[in-house]
């Protein structure tokens, strides 16, 4: 843990860029999970909402990018101090991204909604959402703990998803094949496990900037070793 | 420029192996006791060959003693003993034979405030070449358009080179005597905190000038502001109590420094 700051303003600036980065973390995770909860319950209202969450998101990004800058302005950051602000501004382009992901499924969710579709017909959706929100909460908990570790793990897990994907792209095709009445509401859910299959890679960015932050190391384009200690 | 010989006379006396052939001077577990008091432990560090190097460390670590040991200046204080080795481009600067008044030909050093001669501009910059032995007129006049040129300065000064240097402003002052250095060709530059006196557009055009000498020659520079090292060198050196507590590219001690300490120092955090 670091040593405090000489001036105290200082730690409380950075301390609040951080903390608004958590909270519109919370926000983003909220958005996700209505999202697919309104895509799987055929939930047109829920799917607004998520839709209208956007811009409470926006606005985050705005505020943090905001904060970072005068920071810079005002203190030079160096080192630690340094990293911290880029990593925060970074993974707030990363999880504004995530909500649009969240606004497509949504929106996904809305052209479904007046659709038939059997319940158990989402399982392989469902599986790739649980997937998802599960990185996104582990890239946020390793953000706020500057946890490495748990920032390798969400990393490698990145890889379940991309897998889960392609699984169930595969698995629609073949019915679409089929069943040619099903293609609208396939290729609907198709979109959207593609938008869960985009929120695990900026989900892997935000971790990726924990290893940064951390440790000075930028393992983005690289095929790190997952292991910890590497 | 071929090393000159530092030696008063010759001899066969085996010169200190540099660590490279990039270096420029290497420090080799230098201490430094002014009476009973240690003011450097051990340090050890190579300083290459036309970089900027930049010496930080809060008041007191022994940034600026540790620049005052490469052209001797320490020797002018009774109580200071010197132990461990001194190389440039592989001659011992300490060695017995050694001239100092060679050595600090070939080391040259401008100070925080700028001391001009009370002579005139052209005088301050042909100083040191008279000392060195005659020279025709034509050539001393080429050789003092060239110092002032290098310092960035002939341009503010070529209608007035026979006016009093005491008459310019403390930046193109601190200019001059950069001027003076120059003008006899040193191997090194020595910065003891040399920008920091002067408004922020004369700073930026001593750094700036420090970005163009650095070509031709090393450059040594010891700052309290951490941001000028930061814009100015090429290698930081952090000092903390007399020890050398880390030496690496200014690019890694400012956004990944390896040693807590620095970390702290650089950041501004308590210790």
């Amino acid at each position: 843990m670091n040593n405090p700051h000489i001036s105290e303003q200082y730690d409380a600036e950075l301390d609040a860029a951080r903390n608004l980065l958590m909270e519109m973390g919370g926000v983003v995770e909220q958005q996700l999970h209505e999202a697919s909860q309104a895509l799987i319950d055929h939930d047109a209202e829920l799917a607004a909402r998520v839709r209208e969450n956007d811009v409470r998101v926006n606005r985050f990004e705005i505020e943090i990018d905001e904060r970072c800058i005068h920071i810079i302005a005002r203190r030079q950051p160096a080192a630690s101090d340094l990293r911290t602000l880029i990593s925060v501004m970074k993974a707030s382009t990363d999880l504004e991204r995530i909500g649009d992901e969240a606004c497509r499924i949504a929106k996904m969710a809305a052209a479904l909604a007046d659709l038939e579709y059997p319940d158990d017909q989402y399982n392989d959706f469902r599986l790739l959402a649980a997937k998802a929100e599960t990185i996104v909460a582990k890239s946020l908990d390793a953000f706020a703990r500057l946890d490495v570790d748990g920032g390798l793990e969400a990393i490698a897990s990145d890889e379940a998803i991309d897998d889960g994907y392609d699984a169930l792209v595969r698995e629609r095709g073949s019915t679409m094949r089929q069943d040619a009445d099903d293609i609208d509401r396939a290729v609907n859910v198709m979109w959207a496990a593609r938008a869960l299959e985009r929120v695990g890679d900026h989900a892997k960015n935000i971790s990726e900037y924990v290893v940064y932050l951390v440790r000075g190391k930028d393992v983005r384009h690289e095929k790190v070793q997952r292991k910890a200690g590497n | 420029m071929p090393a000159a010989d530092l030696r008063t006379q010759s001899s066969d006396a085996p010169r200190a192996s540099s660590s490279s052939q990039d270096a420029s001077l290497v420090v080799d577990d230098l201490c430094l006791y002014y009476g009973e008091t240690q003011a450097l432990k051990n340090v050890s560090l190579t300083i290459p060959k036309r970089q900027a190097t930049a010496f930080i460390g809060p008041s007191g670590c022994g940034k600026s003693t540790l620049l005052r040991c490469f052209n001797r200046m320490n020797d002018l204080i009774d109580s200071v003993r010197v132990t461990g080795s001194i190389s440039l481009e592989g001659q011992d600067i300490n060695a017995k034979d050694v001239d100092v008044a060679q050595l600090r030909r070939r080391v040259g050093m401008v100070f925080q405030r700028p001391n001009p001669f009370p002579k005139s501009i052209y005088e301050n910059v042909a100083y040191g070449m008279r000392l060195a032995g005659k020279m025709p007129k034509p050539e001393m006049d080429e050789r003092v358009e060239w110092a002032l040129r290098s310092a960035a300065l002939w341009d503010e000064v070529k209608d007035r080179l026979k006016e009093s240097a005491l008459g310019l402003s403390g930046g193109q002052q601190q200019r001059l005597v950069i001027a003076r250095a120059v003008a006899i060709q040193p191997s090194v530059l020595l910065l003891d905190e040399s920008a920091s006196a002067l408004d922020p557009i004369s700073t930026l055009k001593i750094e700036e000038l420090i970005h163009q000498l650095k070509s031709d020659y090393t450059i040594v520079i010891v700052t309290h502001n951490m941001q000028q090292a930061a814009r100015v060198s090429d290698y930081t050196a952090f000092l903390y109590l007399g020890e050398l507590i880390e030496f690496d590219r200014t690019d890694d001690v400012f956004t990944n420094p390896k040693r807590k300490k620095t970390e702290d120092y650089i950041t501004g955090r308590y210790g």
